[in-house]
Order: C-alpha cells, then structure tokens, then sequence
C-alpha cells in the first residue's frame, strides 16, 4: 500500500493506495464518457484524482477509497491519479481518516531523473495547495 | 435458494462480516436441512454452524423457523454467539440490510429475547440505537412500530430477566415521542404515537421506581411532553401526588433531580455510526482542520430540518459519555467545546437550539459533587469562555440563558438551583479556567446586567457542601421548551 506522497508519475499501472475524499468538482465530458475532477488524500500527502463514467456519481466526500492497479499520469496536462482501463476503486469506509492537503502532488513539477530517464523526480513545487481545490476555512 | 443478505451498492467493498456468514453457509448448507445429525458438534465445528444458520435464518424466510430449531437443538454457549453476531451486523450493516433480511432480524431479537439468550439486552440496544429521531422515512417508522411492539409484547419476559433495559426503551421512547409529536399531521405516525404513549406511561405508573434509574434527565425527557393529555396527568401526580407512584421514599419530584443521569443512556439516540464519527472527530481531527469532517458530519446526521433535533442528543453525549484522556486535550485535537460551538452554530429551529443548550447545562442546575463530574460540566464554560472575543454574542446567550434557567427552570427549587450554579462556576475556577473568565467580569466584554449577575454567582458565599434540596411546598412551573421565544399559553403546566 503505497503512500500518497511516494506516488511517483509513470505510465504504469501499479499503485495501490487508499485514501480520502475531499471534494468533487463538476461532472464533464471527455469524448464518450463522463468524468469528475477531485481533491483526494491521505496523512502524507494529497492529490488529483478523476472519476470515470459511473464513478462519478457513486463517491462523495468523506468516502474512503481503496485504488488497485492505478495509474499517476498526466492527462491534457494535468497530472491525474485514476483507476484507469486496469485500475478499480471501491469504497472501503467513511470519515475516519485524518489528512493533509499539502503537499499536493499533483501541482509539482516533474522532471525525468538524471539517472534513469524512465523515472520521474519533483523538481519544483508549482502550489503548496491544489489550486483547483483550496482549503475549507 | 437464499436471497442476498446485504444490498450493496455497485461501488462498495465487500464486508468481512457478511463474507464470513455467507462462506459458512455455503460450506455447511447440506448440514442445514432436516434430518440433522444427531452427533454432538466439537468445539470447532460450533461457530461455522451458528454463522451458517444465522446467515440461513436472515436470508431463507420460508426456512427460517427450521433454521431457529436447529439452533436451539445444537446451542451450547447460551446463544452468545449468534446474538452477538446478529448485534454485529445490526451495529455494522443495518443501513445496508435487504428489506427482507431487516424483518428477519427483528424476528430473530424476538426468538433470542423468548429464549432469555445471553447478551439479547445488548442485541435490544443495538436495534433501539438505528431508530433514527426525526426520521419519518416508512423504513425508519417501521423499526420503530416494531420495536415499541416487542417492547410491550415481552414486557412480563424483559421485567423479570432484565429490567433496566427497560429503562432504555423508556428513554429511546421518551425522547422519539417528542420528535414524533412534533411532526406534522401524518397519520402514519398516529398509531405508532399511540403505542410509544402506551409504552411509556404503563412504565411510569406500573414501574416507577425502574425509572427514577434513570436520574434527572427523566426530568428533562418528560417536559417536552407536557403537552400530550397522557403526560399531563402524569405530571400532576408527580407534583402534587408523587405517592401515587407507589415507591417508597418518593415524596417529592425534585428528588429526581439529585440523581445523576448514568453516560450509557446518552449514547442510546445515536447510532454507531454517529457515535464512531464523533468520537474520531474528538480524537483525531486537529482544531482548524475541522471543516470538512464537519461538512460531512452535517451532511450525513443533519440532512433535513427534522433530523436536527439529533444535536440536543449529540450535545448530551459530548458532555457526559466522551471524555478526552489528558493527551488528546493537551494536543492540538478539536476540543469538546468547539464541536458544541459548531453544533449550536448548525441549529435552525429555535427550539432545537434551546434543548440544545438545557442539554449543555443540565448538569450545572443540579450539580452536586459527591455524584456529578466536573468533566461534564467544563464545556459549558470553556465555550463561553473560548468565545471571548470573536464570538462574543454567543458568550452573551449562554450567560443569558443560564441565568433565565436558574431562574425560571422551576421556581419553587430556585435557590437550590442558583446555589449549585454557583457551585458550579466555583469548581471549574478552581480547575483553572479563572484567568480567561477575568475577561468575562472585568472590562466592557459582557453588558453590565449580565456582568452583574455573574459576579453574584461568583461570589456567592453559600458555596460548599450542596445544599439539599427541599421538598416543594406548592406547585412548581416547569419550563416549557419555547424559551427564549414568546411562550405559547398551552405549553404551561396546568396544575
């Protein structure tokens, strides 16, 4: 079970983690299907995630999620953990979970490791918080 | 073939609990039907059999009183057991029980309450706490009808082997029938009304001394049905009758007041569910990240304006069934006086927000402390006290309303009352709250009648042992629940 804050973005779809949701935005389109943008996290970190088709209407804010075989990847240039074509989500529970909403991984910038450019490292932070979702106050 | 014990939306994990019932059904089935083997189980064979016929009598209704005899005939433990199974998946899952599976469950209480089954007291418990008050949805008000019906079915079974559950119907009972009477016209709740009346009313007059187990909050529980004719003749008794009631030693309802409320009745109006959330609230969640799990929390518990009356209870159990251990008050954990803070915040009916803050300061009215705890009284002030001075006018409506309590709760027992206010205010100084309270009596913080009567409390010198309370000498007001707003004529007792 992989923390949020050591996903990594790759065009693998091998992350298994559970978290919370925070907030869900507007339902849109994206070709024949349905999807939803979210604010998700756990103790270590948060991130985006996008619903898929049913998904969208099933969660709500305060489930707890349970992702196998997910992937950490950009999507018209937003950087989007999701289930993907081999990835499943199921809600294992609700509310009993603390969180933090920084760091958010997905408003970092990413750079291909100097070592191994199959691998990505954070090179900068682009926003502390998602600027999609800010904190409730 | 068997129905589906759970209904379970596509999105939703599967549950150990239900996973382990059905495997041992589905293992043991053949063992299920007549004729059963006569050889005697080992110990290790009983607990699959017990979640295999649990699992059959929950989801095989037309075999279900095969499954029941089976049980009897092979039970060796006093059903612990399966009633504490059968607790579980009420506690757990009874949100997500199959319609059918929810009638079977009440059925199977019914059987293990004939069979006097070890534990069903805490299965009853279980099954009171899903009635959700305020509620009016036909599955919440068929719970209820079901319940009050076992209730006054098993009277004569439940009075001999365990009494005071009884005492937790009448609580649970008490307080629906208020939510209940509160209701618009609707005559599904009429027949149901009446059989919660008939419940309540033949404990108190047939079971009186079961009920002054309760304490004071019998009190409280019984003033928001001072309207309904049943309650009114019981409350003309108890002022001017109380030997009706055919206890000895009673002779004065005030006595009531003396007796501490025990915490476990404070958790029987919230679900498990509730319950959990709460307490994770006041366990884990830091003090300035609270807004999501309360937005969650609301959404959830307070979702329509008939549901809110649950804050009175949730206001109650915050103060007399949680107590945070030294550590989490010391950390940066949301304390017990914000949660209270926001919840008062979240009242949109008057009168919700009045029970509310009687439920804050009951304890205060009436402390005494060879048996109260201070730890009960402490939200109260650190409330007001925490609120100096961004929320300044809520400071102003607590003082207020304490003082309109002290002086209108009942007013042939004011002095009592204004002493042990006084008391009250003294232990928590002595706690250490008195350098914020500072605030409260000097400078121009609080409007001077308010401040006036506070340095009164303070100072008063009559503090120390508790004064008893003196028996009433005529007939007493009590206060209806409109306060704060003008008071309706019919709400005042009538004596």
């Amino acid at each position: 079970m992989l923390s949020i804050k050591d996903i990594v973005p790759a065009a693998l779809n091998n992350i298994t983690t559970q978290f919370i949701l925070l907030d869900k935005g507007k339902v849109a389109t994206e070709g024949q299907s349905k999807t939803c943008l979210a604010l998700v996290a756990d103790e270590s970190a948060a991130v985006h995630f996008q619903f898929w088709g049913e998904e969208c209407d099933l969660f709500k804010p305060g489930d707890i999620i349970r992702l196998t075989n997910g992937i950490f990847s950009y999507n018209r240039n937003h950087l989007l953990l999701r289930a993907g074509k081999r990835g499943s989500i199921e809600k294992v529970g609700e509310f009993t979970m603390t969180y933090v909403e920084t760091p958010n991984i997905s408003e970092m910038r990413w750079v291909p490791d100097a070592n191994n450019s199959k691998k990505y490292v954070q090179e900068a932070v682009i926003s502390p918080y998602s600027r999609i979702f800010p904190p409730m106050l | 073939m068997a129905s589906k014990l759970l209904q379970l939306a596509p999105h939703e994990a599967e549950n150990h609990l239900e996973l382990s019932l059905r495997q041992a059904f589905q293992l043991l089935e053949p063992k299920l039907r007549p004729p059963f083997p006569l050889k005697i189980l080992t110990s290790d064979e009983c607990p699959d059999l017990t979640r295999a016929i649990l699992y059959g009598a929950l989801t095989e209704t037309h075999l279900a009183k095969t499954h029941i005899k089976h049980l009897h005939a092979t039970v060796s433990d006093g059903y612990v057991l399966f009633v504490n199974l059968l607790a579980r998946i009420v506690n757990e899952l009874y949100d997500k029980l199959a319609e059918t599976a929810k009638t079977q469950v009440l059925w199977a209480a019914g059987e293990m309450v004939d069979v006097s089954a070890v534990g069903f007291s805490g299965l009853l418990v279980s099954l009171l706490r899903q009635i959700v008050g305020g509620d009016f949805g036909s599955g919440n008000l068929w719970l209820c009808f079901e319940m009050v019906s076992l209730f006054l079915g098993k009277w004569d079974c439940l009075l001999e082997e365990d009494p005071l559950i009884l005492t937790s119907a009448l609580y649970n009972f008490l307080r629906l029938l208020a939510d209940h009477c509160r209701a618009t016209v609707d005559s599904r709740l009429d027949a149901l009304k009446r059989l919660e009346i008939e419940f309540c009313v033949k404990m108190l007059r047939e079971q009186f001394g079961l009920c002054l187990k309760f304490g004071r909050d019998l009190i409280r529980l019984l003033q928001d049905l001072v309207h309904v004719p049943e309650f009114r003749a019981i409350w003309r008794d108890l002022v001017s009758n109380p030997r009706e009631f055919g206890v000895a030693g009673f002779l004065d309802v005030a006595q009531i007041y003396s007796m501490r409320t025990s915490s476990r009745y404070f958790s029987l109006r919230l679900t498990p569910e509730a319950e959990t959330q709460l307490r994770f609230m006041l366990t884990h969640v830091k003090f300035g990240n609270q807004k999501r799990h309360q937005t969650w929390f609301a959404s959830k518990f307070f979702c329509s304006p008939e549901r809110e009356t649950l804050i009175v209870d949730i206001v109650r159990f915050i103060c007399c069934a949680h107590y945070p251990p030294r550590e989490i008050i010391h950390s940066n954990t949301i304390p017990r006086w914000a949660v209270i803070g926001w919840l008062l915040k979240s009242c949109r009916k008057n009168y919700v927000e009045a029970n509310a803050k009687l439920a804050l300061f009951y304890d205060w009215l009436f402390f005494d402390e060879r048996v109260d705890k201070v730890k009960n009284i402490e939200p109260a002030l650190s409330l007001m006290v925490h609120s100096i001075p961004h929320y300044i006018e809520l400071t102003h409506a607590l003082l207020e309303f304490l003082f309109l309590l002290v002086d209108n709760y009942d007013m042939e027992q004011k002095d009592m009352i204004a002493n042990r206010v006084s008391s009250s205010f003294t232990l928590l100084i002595n706690q250490g709250l008195s350098r914020n309270l500072e605030n409260l009596t000097s400078g121009e913080i609080i409007p001077p009648p308010l401040k006036e009567k506070l340095r009164c409390f303070l100072s008063d010198t009559r503090v120390g042992t508790a004064q008893e309370i003196q028996p009433s000498k005529t007939l007493g007001h009590l206060i209806p629940m409109e306060v704060g707003t003008a008071l309706p004529e019919e709400h005042l007792t009538d004596v």
